[in-house]
């Protein structure tokens, strides 16, 4: 029963949420206002994904905003030098080696996740700002970065680029979790490293595709930031989000004790935190009371993960 | 058991855990200085009769009185309070701190707000006197050995005027010198008038220590007496409801003479200079005190430990291991000691679990067949006497033996040349102890060759065809069935009288 509510409350709560706010307000349910929430959300998507994939795999990844603002600036560089496909493609490989490095690094050492992707985030960010000299670079050939800005921030059936790349790439991680052998070792290694070692599962390997593919998600947001600004910039993002990335499973239903949940699950939390933005929006209510309602919910999220440990003794 | 003198007197205590009955209308009662016995299968119901009394359970019904009054226990330390310590399956105690300060852990001496550590050095000394422990007070207790962690919690209990305690398993992962102390200990506690309940899966034990046994089946008290009427057998019985044999292992021998699997000098930290070799179809056992080195063979052998020297040869053809995965795919299999921590996600089906080693053998294009899968494993299942009620459950919703039949099954899928299996019995219950040995012999009647780690005698000299004890790292003796018991256990302390060294 605890584990039904803890599975599936939050699903309740969205539904919930979202028919008090179709009645409530007027203008919620048009089809504007969802493309609005969707074209907000694309980068969290992406975040989420990867956050939640990690987690599963029992680890965290808080350099995730500094990957994807160090990525954006080497996106526009490799650009500037390689052109648009060879630069965007370099961008993204570029947060795949962070990534690579981070996984490298904290497996290869047995470092805390935690603590070993917050010593990176500095890291990263620094690398950023040497990267463009301290300041902001821009994608010189004013063809290219309108390109660039057409395919991200173009609409192709009322939704923007950038949305297409995010609910693709969450599908793929999504099912390459669900369906392959890598995605059930992954779950395994999650949920009892040590018995995966011993059950033969290569978990070192495991854990190191996770960051890496981390990388690449916080590649794919430095190369849409890099399209949509048609620069680079040291804050191009900021930590809140990769927090805010790894609250969002969280509150969907993954447990942070790793081993289990869904890809589905950190989508769902980041449209519960956009529908609440949204919502409270519309009905014109403060924005300090939305952080407040935002960081009850992630509490609560938290608390019924741990109710539901305990319940089972 | 005068009911005028009676410390404790439990009265129709009852609890039910959602359809489960775990205890049902208990009536009992101790007197001082007593030591009582309580035996039965896993899952009968002692543990939560005795967490009811401690105050970690509330009863759905029923009374407990202590020295004469009604009580109710909302927490453990409340209990405490009263009189009553129980020391549970697991130490509870704060791993990095002192001992003294951990005995005096939420009772400590004050002086304002701070410790009075004079008042608690006194306290101490007298404890010590009073149970002729030797502890040290400044050690960190996660420095010290099991039996003397126990004692941390004896000590815990009477520095709380405790007068009864409740022990739970306090010999299960104990060396049996330890044990030898713990039960010297007991006894000197109920000759000072401490009540002892003690719960405990070695029958000899209880024979041999307490002077009332009760056993328990689903639940219900089924024989309460003076521990000298009875016998292994007549609590057996009592336990399972049915007169059964307990010693049972009186199986044709498959072992053959080809040898199959040798090791040679395995030497590391623990290890030194360690040499065997298995037969095919043969079960060798591995027996010895805990801490002799027995688990670190196995994990060397599977690539899970390093090695700095020493050679492994499978069929004539010298291995390089050097994780369980290359082990895996040179036909050596490992079920780990622990199967909680080392051998299960617990949170992933019975057929995920079982599958673990081998999910490549059921790929459909790039993913995986859940089809498939699930149909092995209830295959599998079958074969090593699972019961489950599905084969998506979860391994966590299972018992212990079953649990464990979990990764026998995992074991028939993998089906190696050789299979290493560490204590797979540990804290399971008799029905499932018997199905396990069931399932070794199976493998071995198949050709597989086992290794057999286990620190309970009985269960090492019924199922193998040869017996090597290690002692300190080191092959000891060895010998061949039909055993003597006794021979054997003196080669745990370092004994051969007359055995040849191999």
């Amino acid at each position: 029963m605890i584990e039904k509510l803890r599975s599936y409350g939050i699903v309740g709560v969205f539904g919930l949420l979202f028919v008090v706010l179709a009645i409530s307000s007027p203008s919620f349910l048009s089809w504007q206002n969802a493309a609005n929430i969707l074209d907000q959300s694309s980068i969290l998507f992406i975040m989420a994904t990867v956050l939640t994939l990690c987690i599963i795999a029992g680890i965290f990844d808080l350099s995730v905003a500094a990957t994807a603002t160090a990525s954006a600036i080497m996106t526009v560089n490799a650009i500037n030098a390689f052109g648009m496909v060879l630069g965007v493609i370099v961008g993204v490989g570029f947060g795949g080696v962070l990534g690579l490095l981070n996984g490298l690094g904290i497996v290869g050492t047995n470092v805390n996740s935690f603590i070993g992707t917050l010593a990176t985030s500095f890291a990263f960010r620094g690398l950023g700002l040497i990267l463009c000299s301290g300041g902001l670079v821009g994608i010189t050939n004013k063809d290219t970065a309108t390109a660039m800005r057409s395919a991200f921030e173009g609409k192709f059936l009322g939704i923007k680029g950038a949305i297409y790349i995010a609910l693709i790439f969450s599908a793929i991680v999504g099912i390459f979790l669900s369906r392959t052998i890598w995605g059930r070792n992954v779950y395994a290694v999650g949920g009892n490293a040590q018995a995966a070692f011993l059950a033969g599962i290569r978990t070192n390997r495991i854990l190191i595709s996770c960051y890496v593919i981390s990388g690449i998600g916080a590649g794919l947001a430095g190369m849409i930031y890099a399209g949509r600004y048609g620069s680079g910039a040291t804050n191009a993002y900021s930590d809140t989000i990769a927090f805010t990335a790894i609250a969002a499973p969280v509150v969907g239903g993954v447990s942070v004790f790793g081993g289990s949940g869904s890809i589905w699950r950190g989508i769902l939390g980041i449209l519960t935190f956009a529908l609440i933005g949204n919502g409270l929006n519309l009905l014109g209510v403060d924005t300090t009371y939305q952080l407040t309602a935002l960081g009850l919910l992630i509490f609560a999220a938290v608390a019924a993960d741990q109710v539901f440990r305990r319940s089972r003794g | 058991m005068n009911s005028s003198t009676a410390l404790v007197r439990v009265h129709e205590l009852t609890k039910t855990f959602g359809a489960t009955r775990a205890v049902r209308s208990v009536s009992l009662s101790f007197t001082e200085g007593e030591i009582i016995g309580l035996v039965g299968e896993n899952g009968a119901g002692k543990s939560t009769l005795a967490k009811m009394m401690a105050g970690v359970y509330t009863a759905d019904s029923g009374t407990i009185e202590f020295n004469g009054s009604e009580v109710s226990f909302r927490s453990p330390f409340e209990a405490l309070r009263t009189g009553v310590a129980m020391m549970a399956q697991e130490i509870m105690l704060v791993p990095d701190a002192t001992v003294i300060e951990n005995v005096f852990l939420g009772s400590t001496p004050r002086r304002g707000i701070l410790p009075n550590k004079s008042k608690m050095r006194s306290d101490f000394k007298d404890l010590l006197e009073l149970t002729k422990f030797e502890l040290d007070p400044d050690a960190v207790v996660s420095r010290l050995r099991l039996a003397d962690q126990q004692k941390v919690e004896i000590l815990r209990s009477l520095s709380r005027n405790a007068k009864l305690i409740i022990m739970d398993e306090p010999s299960a992962s104990l060396t049996a010198d330890e044990v030898a102390r713990l039960h010297a200990t007991i006894r000197e506690l109920a000759r000072r008038g401490v009540t002892i309940l003690l719960i405990s899966h070695f029958l000899e034990e209880v024979l041999d220590l307490t002077t009332t046994t009760i056993v328990m089946r689903d639940g219900e008290v089924v024989k309460v007496g003076p521990t000298k009427d009875e016998t292994i057998d007549s609590l057996v019985a009592g336990m399972v409801g049915r007169s059964l044999e307990t010693r049972y292992f009186d199986t044709d021998s498959a072992a053959t003479h080809k040898v199959r699997f040798s090791v040679d000098g395995l030497t590391n930290s623990s290890l030194h200079d360690i040499s065997f070799e298995i037969h095919e179809g043969e079960i060798l056992g591995l027996a010895g005190l805990i801490g002799a080195g027995r688990t670190e063979i196995a994990r060397a052998i599977f690539g899970a430990d390093a090695l700095e020297s020493g050679t492994v040869t499978l069929e004539g053809e010298q291995l390089t291991v050097s994780s369980p995965r290359d082990a895996i795919k040179q036909g050596i299999y490992m079920i780990p000691e622990s199967r909680k921590e080392e051998g299960l996600i617990l949170e992933a089906s019975i057929s995920e679990n079982m599958m673990l080693s081998t999910l490549k053998r059921y790929r459909k294009g790039g993913s995986l067949s859940a089809r498939k899968l699930d149909k092995r494993a209830v295959e599998l299942a079958g074969q090593v006497d699972l019961r489950y009620s599905k084969i998506a459950q979860s391994a966590l919703s299972l018992s212990g033996g079953n649990q464990q039949k979990i990764l026998f099954g995992r074991a028939v899928e993998v089906a190696p040349k050789v299979l290493i299996v560490d204590e797979p019995t540990r804290g399971v219950d008799i029905a499932a102890k018997r199905a396990i040995h069931q399932t070794l012999l199976n493998l071995a009647k198949s050709g597989m060759s086992i290794l057999f780690i286990s620190s309970e005698i009985e269960e090492v000299l019924g199922v193998c065809d040869r017996v090597l004890v290690i002692h300190q790292g080191k092959v000891q003796a060895q010998f061949t069935a039909p055993f003597d018991q006794q021979q054997v256990v003196a080669a745990f302390f370092g004994q051969t009288s007359g055995v040849k060294n191999d």
